[in-house]
């Protein structure tokens, strides 16, 4: 036998508390790990390959009001300026839904290759974009969600505008960051709703990176003591402001990961502080046979460490594997649940009903949740297309880490001064 | 100590205070234990007994006065030294036993020796020889759980040899046990005593158990009455 060995077997020695202490520690670090990369998607969009060259010019005033259309010409001729098009948010419902589930943006087709160069289309979804007034190019996710094909007539209700529009869908792209949108001709907005001269924001696509600064300073020149005013910025600057609205958001965010830490000690110092106090006479017999209160304090620091550091790989292994490769989460999953299965008839054979029920349950909850991860594929399938990715960065996991880590330490602190301070004989008082 | 005495006690006075109560548990005890000697000290509860092994094991300090044991004065150490002067030279005997319930009776003998520097086979020949002393090598890979008392008791014994140590303080050992584990405990502690040269002290109420050990003195109030 060696310390080590000591160490795991007095931490495994209550199994059922050891699990219930690990699944604890994972559940919440699961939990802290889902915030933090929710609230790192909310506030760090990603960023699109063709982003560095694209600016994104829209209304001084707010994003809300509308660009007048006269100053495409303008904005065209400025150096360094390679392609224009109009990018306006519709707003639309889809079919009977309450609210709108994703994106529809009124552009120049024509220009769509050229701002938008990174993305992959439907043989075809070129020409017939530019050609037919009616057209639209959907994004792929959205296309699978609702099974949509080229060739489909849809239909969206504007929220904005006092209009239903049918489109024709003409195309299917993806290969972008956010293959959810609904592309659509300027021109057919206009004529549903009768105003030729307002498009939202104008996305500018630029010859160089060089040429980025120049550019942006040219067109809020070109369009400074006007009655529109505008702020040209790059898209990645553009991204950022979009999501500082929802500063709130973050700051709650925040608090539910404080929350979560704060509760993870406290759970975690709770189940250390009853292991502790089950062992006080044999902490004290060690002691008698000359164990230091170093070596003790050690002991129940490496089983709360442990402990933590286990829930640790759980809960974010199973974070990663969740949200970068739901399959094999489902597939993981379904191991899981094929084990709880194998336990029912084991326990069944040996006619421990309650058991065997409880088995059966937790084999059937897994092996449902596993079918549904499975089948979903991936975090756009697991939120319905709200979120497109959800990358647990090694910054993240670090994070966790550190976390778990602290907490093994501070779980352990008032057990181990507990320990060290009771004499021997105190500790062999409580033995008689 | 030349003369062959191990433990030399004067003057030894303990005394609780909790609050403002001040409880006398010993006073002014003087005592000599000599080397080999199985000497019981017997007396009613609250006598003191405990606390005077407890003191003499070195796991408690007198309030006053000197307890000398192989010639080193404990009052002298500090608690560091003091747990390696324990894990060196004495080999307790607890009456609840007092094993760790997760390790095997082989692990449970081999804990002490997890502080020496004695290599894994050294280890392994000191367990099994204060196992075979105790008459259970064949229960070496046994759970505490699945030993009867009086083996978990004859186990806590081979804890308690298997340092070596010079001092083997026993506190009740055949209070949890029937009458026959109990006199094949005390038999295993008479032998320690006569054939290994063990100073051996007993702390009992039963003039039976007493009646093993080659000296016996009795505790009254904190005081020494014989």
């Amino acid at each position: 036998m060696t310390l080590a060995t000591f160490i795991i077997k007095n931490a495994v020695r209550n199994k059922r508390r050891a699990a219930l202490s690990i699944l604890s520690v994972a559940a919440s670090l699961f939990l802290l790990v889902t915030l933090l990369v929710f609230q790192r998607e909310l506030t760090l969009p990603p960023e699109e390959a063709g982003a560095a060259l694209r600016v994104v010019v829209r209304n001084r005033v707010s994003l809300g009001q509308p660009l007048p259309a006269r100053q495409r010409p303008i904005i065209e001729k400025i150096t360094g300026v390679e392609a224009v098009t109009p990018f306006s948010w519709f707003g639309g419902v889809f079919k009977d839904e309450k609210f709108p589930s994703f994106a529809q943006f009124a552009l120049d087709p024509k220009m769509l290759r050229h701002v938008f160069g990174e993305a992959k289309v439907t043989p075809g979804a070129y020409e017939a974009f530019e050609s037919e007034r009616t057209g639209c190019i959907i994004g792929k996710l959205t296309a699978d969600k609702y099974k949509i094909k080229v060739g489909d007539i849809i239909k969206f209700t504007s929220d904005i505008y006092a209009v239903s529009l049918e489109f024709k869908v003409v195309g299917i792209y993806w290969g972008t960051i956010d293959d959810r949108n609904c592309l659509f001709n300027q021109k057919y907005l206009d004529e549903a709703t009768g105003n030729h001269g307002m498009v939202g924001t104008w996305w500018v696509k630029v010859r160089s990176t060089e040429d980025m600064p120049a550019v942006i300073q040219a067109i809020n020149n070109a369009f400074a003591n006007t009655s529109s005013e505008v702020r040209a910025e790059s898209e990645r600057a553009f991204q950022l402001n979009f999501v500082s609205m929802w500063g709130n958001i973050k700051t709650l965010v925040t608090l539910i990961s404080t929350v979560v830490v704060f509760t993870l000690v406290l759970v975690s110092a709770s189940t250390m502080s009853m292991a502790v106090r089950e062992r006080f006479r044999e902490l004290a017999i060690l002691k008698a046979l000359g164990f230091q209160r170093r070596e003790l304090f050690a002991f129940i620091l490496a089983e709360s460490f442990g402990l933590a550091g286990f829930g640790a790989v759980v809960g974010i292994g199973w974070a990663w594997l969740l949200y970068s490769q739901t399959r094999w989460a489902g597939i993981l999953l379904g191991a899981v649940a094929a084990a709880f299965a194998a336990n029912f008839l084991k326990l069944l054979f040996h006619r421990e009903w309650l058991g065997a029920f409880l088995a059966l349950l937790a084999a059937a909850g897994l092996a449902a949740a596993a079918k549904f991860i499975y089948a979903k594929g991936s975090i756009a399938g697991l939120t319905q297309n709200f979120m497109n990715t959800f990358d647990v960065t090694p910054r993240i996991i670090g994070f966790a880490l550190l976390v778990a880590a602290c907490l093994g330490v501070v779980a352990s602190l008032a057990p181990s001064w507990a320990v060290v301070r009771a004499s021997v004989v105190e500790g062999l008082k409580t033995l008689d | 100590m030349g003369n062959g005495i191990v433990v030399s006690i004067r003057g030894l006075t303990k005394i609780y205070r909790q609050g403002d109560i001040e409880v006398t548990a010993l006073n002014g005890i003087n005592l000599d234990i000599a080397e080999g000697e199985f000497l019981a000290l017997m007396g009613p509860s609250g006598s003191g007994k405990s606390t005077l092994l407890h003191i003499i094991a070195g796991v408690d300090r007198p309030t006053s006065g000197e307890c000398v044991v192989q010639g080193i004065n404990l009052s002298l150490l500090s608690e560091t030294e003091l747990a390696d002067w324990r894990n060196q030279n004495v080999g307790f005997i607890f009456q609840t036993f007092n094993l760790i319930p997760v390790l095997t009776a082989y692990e449970n003998v081999e804990l002490p020796l997890l502080l020496t520097s004695l290599s894994r086979r050294e280890r392994r020949q000191q367990v099994e020889t204060a196992l075979e002393l105790v008459g259970l090598a064949d229960r070496a890979k046994h759970l505490p759980r699945q030993l009867s008392g009086g083996q978990e008791q004859r186990v806590a014994i081979a804890r308690a040899l298997v340092t070596d140590p010079a001092l083997i303080v026993a506190d009740e050992p055949t209070g949890n046990l029937d009458a026959h584990s109990a006199q094949e405990v005390l038999g295993v502690l008479q032998t320690l005593s006569k054939k290994a040269g063990k100073t051996v002290i007993l702390v009992t109420h039963d003039p039976k158990a007493a009646a093993y050990g080659t000296r016996f003195v009795h505790l009254e109030k904190g005081e020494l009455t014989n």
